[in-house]
């Protein structure tokens, strides 16, 4: 039997982009808060897709199903999962449907089992296929359209809720042995605002949600940073960084916004000035240190994710670089990313910064590509297999950071044509792991065009 | 006009001095971590028993708090189906593990040293001292509170940290 349709799930820590293969649905992907809210103002708890009638965000209480990136409450996840997956959101009958679901970079063995028991135990999928997100960007058209082959080096940066990665990918798979991951992402950024702005002028600590909305509208990544915070010094009437955010009122069912010039204000709104917190809390991500986080900023990470590439072909990453992730949003963020790589790489590289017109729902727009194509099918594992040999079906098919525990090694045999490991090649074997592995990697085939 | 620019920063130097001779570096790594702990969490407060989703709606059922068997979100919002999950799924829904737990158990950190983890995937420390930033109003901060070791810009903003910030146990 044959899947009815392909079900694809972004399912990331803030929100689960979704979406399914269908002629009835258009490429946008609904966006789903990933989480249970409970609304003290509304008196109700939201599951997901019911976020969107809560009224009254004032004092959200939320239960998110990720830790750190990870999923480690099901309970939740699973809630919000039922909503996506019944007539109120996607409509489909799991076990007639197949499954694309991302999951986080480095998911944990034991995670990546209860993914499983997940899809084929509780939702009895007929068959799914579970990636991380830049694993995908391959079959999207970040680097150009459609039509033309993505590069055959890309290096993807993945600014998310929970962490930022870097994740280079050689002909189509992930090398990673020079993934690198910076614990900053958009909870924390919110987070830190919030803490900015409660120390300064109002206590937002219990406000997530309105700080997130005050960060999505008036933060800022800074291309000079010395230069804004002095600026931030001068006389408030020249201060062209100043802004005043009004805050929501929900009881009179208005919403927050930024003060237009000359806007005149009731008495009873609550003005939020946002001066160099603007800049101040996305600097983070480029410098991690300025919270006293001891991790490099992101241009140190790309840079030195790179470094951990092959010599020869570190010049086809620095060229390729996409951006996909919420984070990649702020304004200003690709300038100073470009400004601070070019004084990282060598002189003689080119460096290039591609960004996608809606960094959140680039991955599933890639992943819905992947799911379209007629080798989905070919990639996936079914539920018969499941119940023929469990997790170890998947651990099979599915390539992660396990399959390529030789890491660069592996790379440079294969660029060095000892054996193109191309996915279609690589049948699902009995035997056992390591040696199937060998035998596939000896047999050799004329590989691809040579770079050099 | 040199000898004049001498005697301040000496002064600041030796204020440095101070703080690093005064202030166990533990204290400040810990209060780092408690800070980069909070800037995790998805609630500021967390929510009193009155307040959660879960004992609103519990009163309804009107068991016995001893005898009551562990409830799932889903169990009591039924969608549709009402299906028997097996065990692995029951397992799952019912004994939340944190991620701390998990890794261990993953066993991620007995693997050899050439196959990359997410213990593995963190970016390394940066080259560069970090910036001092004025932890009252985000300037620059030049000089470290004594006590602290907490940076500052002017006096204005070391007179608003000791009121509200400074930590005396830090001593």
């Amino acid at each position: 039997m044959e899947p009815s349709c392909i079900a694809v799930l972004d399912n990331g820590a803030c929100t689960v982009k979704c979406g399914r293969t269908s002629v009835s649905y258009d490429d946008q992907p609904r966006l789903i808060t990933n989480a249970v809210v409970r609304s003290r103002g509304d008196k109700a708890t939201y599951i997901g897709h019911e976020f969107d009638q809560c009224r009254d965000f004032s004092s959200l209480h939320y239960r998110l199903p990720f830790e750190k990136g990870y999923l480690v409450d099901w309970d939740a996840q699973k809630a919000v999962w039922d909503g996506i997956f019944s007539d109120e959101v996607l409509k489909i009958n799991p076990s007639e449907s197949s499954l694309l679901i991302t999951e986080p970079y480095f998911n944990l063995p034991n995670l990546q089992e209860v993914y499983d028991q997940f899809v084929f135990e509780e939702y009895e999928f007929h068959s799914y296929f579970r990636s991380t997100p830049a694993a995908l960007i391959p079959h999207g058209t970040l680097y150009g359209n459609s039509s033309s082959a993505p590069p055959e080096c890309m290096l993807v940066v993945d600014s998310g809720f929970s962490f930022t990665h870097v994740v280079p990918i050689m002909e189509g798979s992930i090398v990673w042995s020079a993934v690198k991951r910076l614990d900053v992402g958009g909870k924390l950024l919110t987070n830190r605002l919030k803490e900015l702005v409660s120390f300064r002028q109002w206590n937002m600590m219990d406000e997530t949600y309105i700080m997130n909305e005050v960060k999505e509208s008036c933060c800022y990544v800074s291309v000079d940073y010395r230069r804004d915070l002095d600026m931030c010094r001068w006389d408030p009437r020249k201060n062209p960084i100043l802004q005043e955010y009004i805050l929501p009122n929900f009881s009179a069912n208005r919403n927050g916004r930024i003060r237009k010039a000359g806007e005149l204000i009731n008495e009873a709104d609550q003005i939020l000035y946002m001066n160099n917190e603007r800049f101040s809390v996305p600097e983070t991500i480029f410098h991690p240190s300025d919270i006293e986080l001891q991790q490099q900023g992101l241009p140190g990470a790309i840079a030195s994710s790179i470094s951990l590439l092959p010599e020869d072909v570190q010049g086809l990453f620095w060229v390729n670089i996409g951006l996909i992730g919420g984070n990649t949003k702020f304004p200003g963020f690709c300038d100073r990313l470009m400004l601070e790589l070019r004084s990282l790489a060598p002189s003689d590289v080119e460096v290039k910064v591609y960004t996608a017109a809606d960094p959140t729902t680039e991955a599933y727009k890639a992943a819905l590509a992947f799911a379209r194509n007629s080798a989905f099918p070919s990639h996936v594992v079914t539920r018969a297999e499941y119940q023929e040999s469990g997790s170890n079906a998947c651990r099979r098919k599915f390539k992660d950071w396990r399959s390529s525990d030789r890491g660069v090694d592996q790379t440079l045999d294969r660029r060095k044509g000892k054996a193109p490991m191309q996915d279609s090649d690589e049948e699902p074997s009995s035997a056992p792991r390591k040696g199937g592995r060998t035998r596939n990697r000896t047999g050799i085939q004329p590989s691809g065009p040579r770079r050099r | 006009m040199p000898p004049k620019r001498g005697r301040p920063r000496r002064q600041v130097q030796s204020t440095a001095a101070n703080a690093q001779v005064w202030i166990d570096p533990d204290v400040l790594a810990k209060r780092t971590k408690k800070h980069l702990e909070e800037l995790e969490r998805s609630n500021y407060t967390e929510p009193s028993a009155t307040l959660t989703g879960a004992d609103d709606e519990e009163p309804e059922r009107g068991s016995s708090v001893r005898g009551r068997a562990r409830q799932t979100i889903s169990d009591k919002r039924e969608h549709g189906r009402k299906k028997k999950s097996t065990m692995n799924v029951r397992t799952a829904l019912l004994y939340r593990k944190n991620l701390t737990t998990l890794i261990e158990e993953s066993g991620i950190s007995s693997l050899p040293a050439n196959c990359p983890t997410y213990l593995t995937a963190v970016v390394p420390p940066p080259n560069e001292p970090p910036r001092l930033i004025c932890s009252v109003c985000g300037y620059w901060g030049k000089y470290k509170c004594v006590r602290c070791a907490m940076p500052y810009c002017d006096l204005n903003c070391e007179a608003v940290h000791k009121e509200t910030r400074c930590e005396r146990r830090v001593i």
